[in-house]
């Protein structure tokens, strides 16, 4: 929820924002899971289009969310803004892993994907309920044909053993980029009910400690405390 | 609805999901002959078919919570007990209990063969298992296809593949006959030189008119070697035969 | 903002037309005025295509002149006001005026608008949605209620054929009632239904609790299956800001948005059995029956033709 511009701390992360912003929420998200402290500077993109004022076009030429600022450095997009604050935040470095070149290359091949899912499954959402204009048609077929190869990799990767889309033991930030546009789907018409792997891993990201919503997303029933049985449970 | 459904399509067991797949604490979300199910495993392991409808204001229950005992539909929060369907609390109303016409339509359901099987009937015997007399299954990757059961099962009955090629050439070329059971279940029977009798058994899931779910279960004699070639192997077939039942 | 009610076309073009009404909807729609677009919005773009009771419509503004021109496909049409921020239009010949909100005049108020949102759900499901108490500590847990206050105590509602439906005395424990309060407090709400597709609450203001904020919500009918949501906030001003206001509005509906996609059927149902109410839903079954009586079927499934009943 909006943060009071009074509680603002110099030193502070600043993410300029959008709440219905599935990319703005990706970082939203990743701030989340590392436990960083941020100042949230809400831009009334929708109906106000606030973000081609010019003021915002003068620390964002491209116009374009989600951009941070940290300490003065300006970082546009959740490719950069998932690196930087990977590399800069995370003591434990498994969000990120840059001395597994197989995990390292996978994470660059999802956030390929995070931007298609954006560009398809985002681009419908926003047209179906902001009235963005979009070739509608194209965005859903596109959206379903992700998703397919999504759900196909997801169910390959729980038959090896994984939960996650790197075969790393736990989530990465490829996980966290391609979440937000896939949980959001059915708000541009693209239903997940072809997708019952997709589905399965959506409530495991919603269980990652410290996972926090957006407004149109809910929360998953947490997990029994203790295993019912030796077989590995999708947790 | 199953409206307009003939009672041989009711009045019997359908595969909607592998077994595994209805994870502890999660919902699913089916379909069958029209009829959207919510798909749930209790802790205790019990699994539920319910119409995926909350009685209270149509709400989808799989986008509710499964609590291991109860369905938490996210609207309202009324609870449904695993079982009975009934409702068993309603937070706006919390000291009350709910009335007994407060219950969410079930379906017949049963596990066997690696599947969950969900009837909107009341079919008499269980479910039509494999029939051959391998020791060992496999369920493989159920496929979401955009076609009517009778253009698959058409597209099937061409042949089927099992010899896994090991260069990945031409796995196009039939090396199995294909039977059909009935219109929903049908078998290829590998006959290739040096293997010994294997089966795959298909399981059409008519989701509706023109949405079929394919399931896959392989019998084999042996373990094979590499479960994950063979399962990627017939993964390729069953992609190939969903992209020929969607382009007809 | 026009709260005069400006009228914008039948003086200027004589030759306006009013489009065909087919059977399927009801004068008691037709010959309405419903919202179709955010002045705002229209202004920005100068021109803006939607759609109403399934009539495809554009809406163009002359930037010079300032006059509105809506089209039902080529046909000019000849009712097109502005008012409360809000582009309205009747596709057939009004029945009655827009109708009137008095608080919108007070000088210590604020009036705002959330951004239009369209839904893939009948526009009569979204006002039952705006009328409904009991979602407020599940839906928008923290904010409008907050388990394990889930209770809802009895209240009051009357209707009548003119006057809407009325539900009174409707009080709520809330976290955050609005973006300005600093603490949880019980609300008292008061909800009016004025039209098929329009629904007014009144909330007591966080600081003067004797006072009232007011939200309107204008459901545009698209279709019997599909609306578009345009919200009306009409707050007293203590310490508001405008753009939190809007941007708590947008958070709120947001969480209800997937709610409302979700409901099946997307038509309202109107038989009783098929939906079962309690007794905290007695504003919305009141609707219900309410819209019966009016003999509304677009949008709705009505008693008498639902095959499931």
């Amino acid at each position: 929820m909006p943060r009071s511009l009074d509680d603002r701390e110099t030193d502070m992360i600043k993410l300029y924002d959008f709440e219905l912003s599935a990319t703005c929420y990706t970082v939203r998200l990743m701030l989340s899971l590392l436990r960083i402290a941020f100042e949230r500077i809400e831009l009334d993109v929708y109906p106000g289009r606030e973000h081609e004022s010019p003021w915002f076009l003068a620390i964002s030429p491209s116009g374009e969310l989600p951009v941070m600022n940290d300490g003065g450095g300006v970082l546009t997009g959740v490719p950069a803004i998932l690196e930087h604050l990977t590399g800069a935040y995370d003591p434990s470095g498994r969000w990120n892993p840059r001395d597994e070149p197989g995990v390292r290359h996978g994470i660059a091949q999802w956030l390929a994907v995070a931007g298609q899912l954006n560009a398809t499954a985002g681009a419908a959402r926003l047209h179906d309920t902001m009235f963005q204009a979009a070739d509608i048609e194209a965005c859903r077929a596109g959206a379903h044909r992700s998703f397919r190869a999504l759900d196909e990799h997801l169910w390959f990767a729980e038959q090896s053993g994984h939960d996650w889309l790197c075969a790393a033991g736990h989530p990465t930030i490829a996980d966290i980029a391609c979440f937000p546009p896939v949980m959001l789907s059915e708000e541009g018409g693209i239903s997940r009910l072809p997708y019952p792997a997709i589905r399965r891993w959506t409530d495991r990201v919603k269980r990652i400690p410290h996972f926090t919503p957006m407004s149109g997303i809910f929360n998953a029933a947490p997990l029994a405390a203790a295993p019912t049985s030796g077989r590995r449970t999708s947790a | 609805m199953a409206a307009g459904y003939t009672p041989d399509l009711v009045e019997r067991w359908f595969a909607v999901a592998r077994t595994e797949e209805v994870v502890p604490r999660h919902v699913v979300q089916a379909q069958l002959l029209d009829q959207e199910i919510a798909l749930w495993r209790d802790d205790a392991g019990a699994v539920n078919a319910w119409e995926n409808r909350c009685p209270h204001r149509g709400v989808r229950l799989s986008i509710g919570l499964n609590t291991g005992t109860e369905l938490r539909c996210q609207y309202h929060g009324w609870r449904y007990a695993t079982g009975s369907g009934q409702c068993t609390y309603i937070p706006a109303h919390p000291t009350q209990k709910p009335a007994a016409t407060m219950r969410v339509a079930r379906f017949g359901i049963t596990e066997a063969h690696g599947f969950v099987w969900v009837s909107l009937g009341t079919p008499a015997g269980p479910p039509q298992g494999p029939a051959t007399g391998c020791e060992h299954a496999t369920t493989l990757r159920s496929i979401y296809t955009e076609a009517s059961a009778a253009t698959i099962a058409a597209c099937l009955l061409r042949g089927y593949r099992f010899a896994l090629d090991p260069l990945g050439a031409d796995e196009s070329s039939p090396d199995a006959v294909v039977v059909a059971e009935d219109a929903y279940t049908l078998r290829a029977k590998s006959s290739h030189a040096g293997e010994r009798e294997a089966a795959v058994t298909f399981f059409l899931q008519p989701m509706g008119a023109s949405q079929t779910v394919i399931h896959g279960l392989l019998t084999t004699h042996g373990v094979a070697a590499d479960r994950l070639a063979v399962l990627r192997h017939h993964h390729r077939q069953m992609t190939a035969l969903r992209d020929a039942a969607e382009s007809r | 903002m026009d709260g005069g009610g400006r009228c914008v076309r039948d003086d200027a073009c004589p030759a306006g037309r009013r489009v065909l009404r087919p059977p399927q909807v009801e004068s008691l729609l037709w010959d309405d005025w419903h919202v179709v677009a955010e002045f705002e919005q229209l202004r920005r773009s100068g021109r803006f295509a939607t759609a109403l009771l399934d009539v495809p419509l554009t809406l163009e503004l002359d930037p010079d002149s300032g006059t509105v021109l809506a089209r039902a496909g080529d046909e000019p049409l000849a009712s097109v006001r502005i008012k409360y921020g809000f582009v309205w239009v009747c596709l057939g010949e009004p029945s009655r005026d827009i109708v009137e909100f008095p608080e919108c005049g007070d000088a210590d108020r604020l009036l705002g608008t959330a951004g239009s949102v369209r839904v893939a759900v009948s526009g009569l499901r979204a006002v039952e949605n705006f009328l409904d108490l009991s979602h407020l500590s599940f839906v928008h847990a923290g904010f409008l209620g907050e388990e394990p206050l889930t209770e809802v105590k009895p209240y009051s509602v009357e209707s009548s054929p003119q006057g809407g439906v009325i539900a009174t005395g409707c009080r709520v424990y809330q976290p955050k009632a609005s973006p300005i309060a600093r603490e949880g407090f019980d609300v008292d709400y008061t909800y009016a239904v004025l039209r098929p597709y329009i629904v007014v609450l009144y909330k007591a203001n966080p600081v003067e609790q004797h006072r009232r904020d007011m939200i309107a919500l204008f459901v545009q009918p698209v279709s019997a299956e599909s609306c578009v949501a345009h919200l009306l906030t009409c707050y007293l001003e203590h310490g508001v800001e405008p753009a939190a206001v809007r941007r708590f509005q947008q958070f709120i509906f947001g969480q209800d948005r997937p709610i409302l996609e979700n409901q099946l059927p997307k038509r309202l149902p109107l038989t009783p059995a098929r939906e079962i109410p309690v007794r905290a839903d007695m504003a919305s079954a009141a609707y219900r029956r309410w819209l019966t009586d009016a003999g509304i079927r677009y949008g709705a499934i009505p008693a008498a033709a639902d095959p499931a009943a």
